[in-house]
């Protein structure tokens, strides 16, 4: 309330951080916590493959609970306390108000409570691992499983709270980029000047705040069954399991675009900058991302074909999916046209967004697979389906949160990143994750099932593949460490825009680092930015 | 580069109330659990209160705001509608879980209970007895809430004062009814299907109920005791009505699917 | 090497080197022992085909791109960004090779779901962590566990064989009913294509008809607890003169 006071304009110290109200600030605050969340989920994923390095394996001592409460972890972390935060939470802080002309967030207390919940809800999580039996329910967490048939003591409960509290916090982190990209647009950024990055924040934000409320009731009343005798899911009093099912997906498919989108929308941003040309088919690019998220909140029973569904809801749910592949198609269509014509560099940033068009591409042809609701009976709950969604997830997902990591650090830092370094981990990180995944599609065929410690000896030279290359991807990933940490502290100086004449959105016309804070003189946004009708 | 703020938006001071509330929010759910397991809640209670006195002192700070309308701009007011209105309707999304959840269980019953619905040997409420009489009163409060917001774009603030008055009675006179009828039921929670949707449906109705009316206090307060809001400048009371209204709305289909879906 | 070469070919050609079990270093399905999963993997080669195309396709334009367009060989960049033919071309291209997905996809469920007559009906009942298995018809009920490691005899297969494997006639249509009384189980058998949800308080419902004996494998595909990966599922496919004999023997036993 005191803007007319200049001193008070850069908090100092302890406040500056935990009391943060900066957008910036507390988009920096979500990176570094992505970080450690990505650490964290990576080392969950170096234990499930060292268990399943040979047939037989012994890294958890024969404790095959442990093993499910490890996969649980590895998941949810990997999906709420990394790629959300990083791709959300962090570039989306940083750069939507930026991308808009915006000189903040609208809500920035909220924005700050938004983080702030973060923190409890890795604790929850990080609890429900370590007390008692652990949550070994997966990141599905079914009933009767995850009630007290299948998980008695208090792990479960931990790691329902946790969600309800990450929830809370992407609900009101929702409202707030919504609201802000409502209201707070400079003059003359009208809705199809938006660049894509804030498209996708923007219908991102949409997906949560229609999906998570729905897992919020579905969840809370998994607790009252556990703990009131309630029987919403308890068939012996009239419940349905069944139904969370129901509940889960319609957040749980809505969820993977959630974490989708953002990436495409960076990976918008890197190709046309290193393609020095605008995005091509602007419009139908904004299209198609409205009706990934509009078509995705209503196909969410394609991962419940084996419970029994109708014939008939079988063809729906398979159709709807299907349908997603056509404008997932002109977004592909139209990265590549983008590239076509244009003069490219290829640094570490376009390095990520060539290998996410390639790998995400293959990653949604086996998703179209899987959509056959026929086709689907033998592959579901087999690695076929864990290879399918890390390529989404692993390569999509993380591809985009690395890619952006190398586009904007010399932005938020000031610094830039060693080239050659960054190159290096690409291409280890690249190696990696295909030794990883590809073999999971072959023993996924052969009918490897999901979710167990331990295999029969026919899928052990797959995974033994598989392990090798999950090694690999952890060595990339100290590799990417040693950069980060050398970027932000060593690293050289950068000029406001590092990448020339193809970067022409506003974040390119602030110096870098930018200062506390920003257009607190509204940049008025003349002519065409994307150069579209 | 410190240059003189030339945009409309709030840039707001570092304030502990996120965090106070966030580290209440740890100590709430982890305390929820051990109250749960180990009926020990001490924890939650002390949660509790972190996370009422950081929302008292969120309000607070944002009522000492309002006041200066160099602060409060036209755009400022604008976000805070649309924040309300995108609020609401993710409060729609999460009544739609309980529904859905009532209606996979009303319209294909299962055998446990019978197969019909509502399950054989339950005695449901009659919603003509006080569903009906609570119907009506949120019914009347929707019509006060409108009387006073009508009364103060008139810049009676008199009448608006007296309407707000009585649409809170109204809705305490709803929760009052409510726990009466709770109270009295003929069915537990625990008593399978049936009592688990109602009271989680209802209960959650009465929870916003009661939200909502502690929002209408507080507005209430403000224009009595401190003289606050204007013809011009009651954005807060706007949202209170925004909110009063959907929670009116969520009864209506509550008393229509729950109770009077329910009778027999 | 020479032998991933020769496994890769062998799945290329379908050539019958493959039994009814998962092997080692295997790329495809396990072989198919009922029509539906002849079906399914008749479908599933065709799919692969358009997959391989579409991914060749984009692979292909994005190698032409780093090609061509690299910033040394193409320093001067278009200034494009619009072709309204060449965008509707690649809305529909994809429409029509959905509707050529679609149509077969949706006769394969529907046949799926259309159980022919059948000749006899066998449940299966999941619990934490071994099947039973029912033949309501002869009243024989009985229990199946997997062998443990210790007690594996040379011929057994580890995580696979169990001590009682569930018996059923050769060319016979087979109602199974499937459901359990602790937390989701899952019924699967590649080589059958089948895979049914076994759920507390439900009977779901599926069939097979396998059309070449001998001794199929499968696993618990639901996460069930720790022992999900310790639950296998082992069907031996007799003929139906020894089918008789396995129920006349077991009829009276009890289980
Ligand atoms: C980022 C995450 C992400 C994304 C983007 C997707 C995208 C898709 N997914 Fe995936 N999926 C997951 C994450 C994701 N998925 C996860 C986490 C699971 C498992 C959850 C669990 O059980 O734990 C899962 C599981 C899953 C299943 C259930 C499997 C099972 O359990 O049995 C199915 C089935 O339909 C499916 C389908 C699809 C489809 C059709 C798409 C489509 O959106 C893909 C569209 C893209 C393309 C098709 C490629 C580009 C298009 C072209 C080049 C045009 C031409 C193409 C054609 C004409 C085909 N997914
Ligand atoms: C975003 C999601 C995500 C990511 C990135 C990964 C990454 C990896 N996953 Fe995971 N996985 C899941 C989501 C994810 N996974 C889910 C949902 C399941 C299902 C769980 C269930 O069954 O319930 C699963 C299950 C799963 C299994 C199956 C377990 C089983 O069914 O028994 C395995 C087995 O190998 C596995 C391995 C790996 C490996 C080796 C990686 C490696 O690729 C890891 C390498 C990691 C990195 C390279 C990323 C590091 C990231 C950072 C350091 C952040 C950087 C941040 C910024 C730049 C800001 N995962
Ligand atoms: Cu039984 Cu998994
Ligand atoms: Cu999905």
């Amino acid at each position: 309330m005191n803007e007319h006071t200049p001193h008070e304009h850069t908090p100092k110290g302890w406040r500056r951080w935990l009391l943060s109200t900066n957008h910036k600030d507390i988009g920096s605050m979500y990176l570094i916590f992505s970080i450690i969340g990505g650490i964290a989920g990576l080392i969950f994923s170096i234990v499930i493959r060292m268990q399943l390095a040979h047939p037989g394996g012994t890294v958890l001592g024969g404790n095959h609970q442990l093993y499910n409460v490890f996969i649980t972890s590895h998941a949810l972390i990997m999906i709420f306390f990394a790629v959300m935060p990083g791709l959300i939470g962090g570039f989306g802080n940083w750069f939507v108000p930026l991308l808009i002309g915006a000189p903040d967030m609208a809500f920035p207390r909220l924005n700050n409570i938004s983080f702030w919940l973060m923190i409890p809800a890795l604790i929850m999580a990080g609890l429900s691992t370590v007390v008692g039996m652990g949550a070994g329910t997966g990141w599905t967490m079914y009933p009767p499983l995850s009630s007290l048939t299948g998980h008695p003591d208090m792990a479960v409960d931990f790691l329902l709270f946790s969600l309800h509290l990450a929830g809370v916090s992407s609900i009101l982190g929702s409202l707030n980029f919504i609201t802000t990209i409502i209201n707070m647009r400079a003059p003359g950024m009208d809705f199809f000047k938006m660049p894509l990055f804030v498209w996708t924040i923007l219908v991102t934000s949409a997906l949560l705040l229609i999906t998570l409320p729905v897992l919020a009731g579905g969840i809370t009343m998994l607790i009252t069954d556990r703990n009131f005798g309630t029987t919403f899911f308890d068939p012996s009093g009239g419940g349905d399991p069944v139904l969370f099912q129901h509940l889960f997906w319609f957040f749980g498919h809505p969820e993977v675009y959630v974490i989708i989108l953002p990436a495409f929308g960076i990976i918008s941003q890197i190709i046309s900058t290193f393609s020095k040309k605008p995005v091509f088919g602007y419009v139908s690019m904004v299209y198609a991302i409205l009706s990934i998220g509009v078509i995705g909140c209503g196909v969410w029973a394609h991962h419940m074909f084996t419970v029994g569904l109708s014939p008939s809801a079988t063809v729906y749910f398979s159709a709807a999916t299907m349908v997603i592949a056509v404008p997932t198609g002109i977004k592909v269509f139209s990265w590549l046209a983008t590239m076509w014509g244009g003069s490219i560099r290829f640094d570490t940033p376009m390095l990520f967004a060539t290998g996410f068009i390639l790998l995400f591409t293959l990653g949604g042809l086996t998703g179209v697979v899987l959509s056959n609701g026929g086709m689907n009976i033998v592959l579901h709950d087999t690695y076929y389906v864990v290879g399918h969604f890390h390529y989404v997830l692993s390569m999509g997902a993380v591809f985009g949160l690395f890619g952006g990591f190398y586009y904007w650090i010399s932005k938020i830092c000031g610094r830039q990143y060693p080239e050659i370094w960054g190159r290096i981990h690409f291409w280890m990180l690249f190696i990696g994750v295909n030794m990883i995944f590809i073999p999971m599609h072959f023993v996924g065929y052969n009918g490897m099932p999901r979710r167990i410690p331990d295999y029969p000896q026919a899928f052990a030279p797959m995974n033994y593949i598989a392990s090798i290359g999950a090694y690999l991807t952890a060595f990339s990933t100290l590799i990417f460490l040693g950069v980060a940490l050398y970027t932000v502290f060593r690293g050289k100086k950068a000029q406001s825009n590092p990448w020339g004449v193809g970067a022409t959105t506003l974040e390119w016309t602030l110096p870098s680092p930018p200062p506390y804070h920003t257009f607190e003189t509204p940049p008025h946004i003349g002519g065409d930015l994307h150069e579209h009708k | 580069m410190s240059s003189e703020k030339k945009h409309p938006f709030q840039i707001i001071d570092p304030s502990p109330w996120p965090l106070v509330i966030s580290m209440g929010a740890l100590l709430l759910t982890l305390g929820a659990v051990l109250a749960m397991h180990n009926k020990d809640f001490i924890t939650l209670f002390i949660g509790a209160l972190m996370v009422l006195g950081g929302c008292g002192g969120w309000w607070r700070d944002m009522i000492i705001e309002s006041k200066d309308t160099s602060i409060y701009t036209k755009e400022v007011k604008n976000g805070l509608k649309i924040g309300m209105l995108i609020f609401i309707g993710t409060e729609i999304m999460f009544f739609v879980s309980f529904f859905w959840v009532y209606f996979n269980a009303s319209l294909f019953p299962p055998e446990v209970i019978g197969s019909v619905w509502p399950p054989k040997g339950l005695k449901t409420i009659d919603p003509f007895d006080l569903p009906y009489l609570n119907t009506l009163l949120l019914l009347l409060s929707g019509t006060t809430v409108t009387w006073a917001h009508h009364s103060i774009i008139e810049g009676n603030k008199k009448d608006f004062t007296l309407a707000l008055g009585l649409t809170i009675l109204l809705g305490l006179s709803f929760t009052c009814f409510q726990a009466f009828e709770y109270y009295h039921a003929p069915f537990l929670f625990k008593g399978g299907i049936y009592p688990s949707t109602f009271y989680m449906a209802t209960g959650f109705h009465g929870a916003h109920v009661f939200l909502g009316t502690i929002f209408l206090i507080v507005c209430y307060f403000r224009s009595k005791t401190q003289g606050h809001y204007t013809q011009e400048s009651h954005t807060s009371f706007e949202l209170a009505a925004w909110y009063w209204h959907f929670v009116d709305a969520v009864w209506l289909f509550l008393f229509i699917s729950i109770y009077y879906g329910s009778w027999r | 090497m020479t032998r991933i070469l020769l496994m890769f070919l062998c799945q290329i050609f379908a050539l019958p080197l493959f039994a009814n079990q998962p092997t080692e270093w295997a790329l495809y399905f396990q072989e198919p022992a009922t029509p539906l999963m002849v079906r399914l993997r008749e479908f599933h080669d065709y799919l692969l085909v358009i997959s391989f195309f579409i991914a060749a396709f984009v692979f292909l334009m994005m190698f032409i791109i780093i090609y061509k367009f690299r910033e040394k060989k193409h320093p001067v960049p278009a200034t494009f960004s619009h072709n309204t033919p060449l965008e509707i071309v690649w809305t529909t291209i994809p429409v029509i090779i959905l509707i050529f997905i679609a149509v077969p996809s949706f006769k394969i469920t529907y046949m799926m779901d259309h159980i022919p007559k059948s000749e006899m009906t066998v449940k299966v009942i999941g619990h934490q962590w071994y099947w039973t298995y029912e033949y309501p018809e002869n009243k024989i009920v009985y229990d199946s566990y997997m062998i443990k490691d210790a007690d594996l005899k040379p011929q057994d297969l580890r995580l696979l064989s169990v001590d009682r494997p569930l018996v059923v006639p050769v060319d016979t249509v087979i109602e199974v009913l499937a459901t359990s009384t602790d937390v989701i189980h899952s019924f699967a058998v590649p080589s059958f294509g089948i895979k049914r949800d076994c759920i507390p308080g439900k009977l779901n419902q599926t069939w097979m008809k396998v059309f070449k004996e001998g001794t199929y494998y499968g696993q618990c595909s639901e996460l069930c607890g720790s022992g999900h990966g310790f639950m296998p599922i082992s069907v031996k496919v007799v003929s139906k003169e020894d089918f008789k004999k396995w129920i006349e023997d077991n009829k009276n036993k009890k289980g």
